[in-house]
């Protein structure tokens, strides 16, 4: 199992990260990647799925359905995902953690299993910095939509 | 108790206070009943504080566009240059780019984009701007929107996408949602007498539709037009009857007699009013049809314009999928506070207007700081003006009929319905739509209710 994990502080109280990542139907504001949010829950609930189509390489799309597993209120938040072959068993976990100065750390993290043997591997050896860029720049879109929203809101 | 005048107008907007005061000036006693509680129709000044404004509504005016111009002359309202220094920043996919000029720098769709506009600038000659339902190909044109004949004549979708980008504002929609003979019509009348209209005129700052803005803002023309008129505002028109000795017209604060009355609202709402005898089935099919587009002015409010110091205009193109369409600097001639102003229209304000206001806030932002810097995710005042919201309006900015409508009901546009006139941006033939197509339509309107008294 690979796991690519990016953390970064966002300028932005806890409880307005929660109130954005917790919308299902907001994902394409903020998470790089996703074109568009085709089905959502809207306040994700586990158990429940949403569906996406995401850019994979260049111009390639594909459709994608992520479960909900696992809500821990204002910490954690675990989805399994779909359709993104050849990577497998993909699960996207999202972390928080309230700083003293009223900013908050997160973590965006990916696990998941490579699929087509050594080619695989290679592929997704090479595919990994630039995961992990879009994983900065989507936490950095989301510091900028709270802002955006007027923090103080 | 009933009023009596020699002419009544429905409608304190551009149109109407410049028929007013025309008949005024010939010697007719007029009354204007106005439904909302302020002067300007679809021009709205938005208070910035120590006594400067920026626009709301209507804002720009440009060569060709003569009345509008001369009359703001006539009242002492200055004009002055929109804006245009820098460069402006092209956005497609999530990425910004600078340019200058009006043409964004997209290569794959340039092509395309040219191709449609030299097209559509020949066709728009073609389309007599006082009967366009007799244009030779009228029938045929009329049958088509205007996005399936860019289709026909385009190989991809950028040409199309970029001529949305200018329907956003100017429609309120999109070329789905506009007949390809009103499209011509339209852009034929982006001109005057000596200057035949072309689609450049239109999108233009520098020489174009959006060169100049007014100092105090546009509605500042209506105010001091309305200043010696008797003007009642909250007096909504309820229901107009006539005879064959006068036309008498029900409001909320009381009833009016004349002889002639010009009602210069929106199509549509004209025939939401309870008329007897009924309008004539083609006029009312007509006005029921001239719906106006969906648009929302979106505006932040800064300090000061911060993106002049880093040589960017504050002009922003966005190719689907942004949430607007396009962004101007708003700022007030004195150069502070800074303002930026999008358009939020057709295709966006569906996607966007039923949102939760700070979710749509933080997409307009998000979208400004893409042309002008992250400095533009902190204003220090944010609004909108949704046009849809307007009850007297309705809409915005102007009609756009489907297809079938004008070649087969246009000759009803401007037909006097026994003593009751129209007029309206929506009644010119140039600059439809345009605050100098209300002036023109007032002006013309006026004369024609002297020549008929």
């Amino acid at each position: 199992m690979t796991e690519v994990s990016e953390t970064a502080v966002l300028a932005v109280p806890v409880e307005r990260v929660w109130a954005v990542i917790a919308r299902t139907d907001r994902y394409a504001e903020w998470v790089v990647g996703v074109l568009e949010v085709t089905d959502h829950h809207a306040e994700a609930t586990v158990g429940r799925t949403y569906s996406e189509r995401n850019q994979t390489v260049g111009a390639l799309t594909t459709r994608s359905t992520w479960t909900v597993r696992e809500i821990e209120p204002l910490r954690t938040r675990v989805d399994t995902g779909v359709g993104f072959e050849p990577m497998h068993d993909m699960t996207n976990v999202f972390t928080f953690r309230a700083m003293d100065d009223g900013h908050t750390e997160m973590t965006y993290a990916v696990r998941y299993r490579p699929g087509l043997g050594p080619i695989g591997k290679l592929i997704d050896k090479l595919q990994q910095p630039a995961l992990r860029k879009k994983f900065q720049a989507s936490m950095r879109n989301l510091e900028d939509l709270i802002v955006a929203e007027g923090v103080d809101q | 108790m009933t009023n009596r005048v020699d002419v009544v107008v429905v409608g304190a907007g551009l149109a109407g206070l410049t028929a007013a005061r025309t008949l005024i000036a010939a010697g007719r006693s007029v009354a204007v009943l106005e439904a909302r509680d302020r002067v300007g129709g679809r021009t709205l000044n938005h208070d910035l504080g120590n006594g400067e404004v920026t626009e709301a509504g209507g804002q720009f005016a440009g060569p060709t566009q003569n009345h509008v111009l001369a009359l703001a002359d006539e009242l002492g309202v200055k004009t002055f240059p929109a804006y245009n220094e820098g460069a402006s920043v092209y956005v497609h996919r999530g990425t910004a780019k600078r340019f200058t000029g009006d043409i964004p720098p997209d290569p794959f769709a340039l092509p395309d984009l040219g191709l449609a506009m030299r097209r559509i600038d020949q066709l728009a000659r073609q389309v007599p701007l006082d009967a366009p339902w007799q244009a030779q190909h009228a029938q045929r044109w009329d049958a088509l929107t205007f996005e399936s004949w860019i289709r026909r004549i385009n190989i991809g979708t950028g040409g199309l996408d970029l001529v949305n980008v200018l329907l956003g504002s100017a429609y309120g929609g999109t070329a789905a949602e506009a007949s390809l003979l009103f499209s011509l019509h339209y852009i034929a009348g982006m001109g005057d007498e000596q200057n035949p209209g072309t689609i450049e005129r239109g999108i233009g700052v520098a020489g174009g539709a959006q060169e100049s803005r007014f100092v105090g803002g546009s509605q500042q023309l209506s105010i001091a037009m309305a200043e010696p008129l008797d003007v009642r505002l909250g007096t909504a028109v309820r229901a107009i009857e006539q005879d064959a000795t006068s036309v008498m017209l029900r409001s909320d604060a009381g009833n009016w007699t004349a002889r002639q009355a010009i009602v210069a609202v929106p199509p549509v709402l004209a025939a939401r009013i309870a008329w007897t005898p009924a309008l004539p089935p083609q006029q009312d099919a007509l006005f029921q049809r001239m719906t106006f587009g969906t648009l929302m002015k979106c505006e932040a409010v800064y300090d000061e314009p911060f993106w002049r110091s880093d040589d960017l205009s504050g002009q922003g193109v966005f190719r689907s999928g942004s949430p607007i369409c396009s962004m101007f600097d708003n700022t007030p001639p004195s150069g502070k506070p800074g303002v930026l102003m999008g358009f939020l229209g057709g295709r966006q304000w569906r996607a966007w207007a039923h949102r939760a206001p700070r979710e749509r806030r933080a997409a307009v932002l998000r979208s400004f700081a893409q042309v002008a810097g992250r400095g533009a995710l902190r204003p220090r005042e944010y609004f909108e003006q949704d046009w849809t919201a307007e009850p007297w309006t309705r809409g915005g900015p102007t009609s756009v009929p489907g297809p079938g409508v004008l070649s087969e009901l246009g000759e009803w546009r401007d037909r006097p319905f026994g003593r009751v006139h129209w007029a309206g941006a929506e009644h010119a033939n140039y600059w439809n739509g345009y605050m100098d197509g209300a002036v023109r339509s007032g002006t013309d309107v006026a004369r024609a209710v002297l020549e008929a008294s």
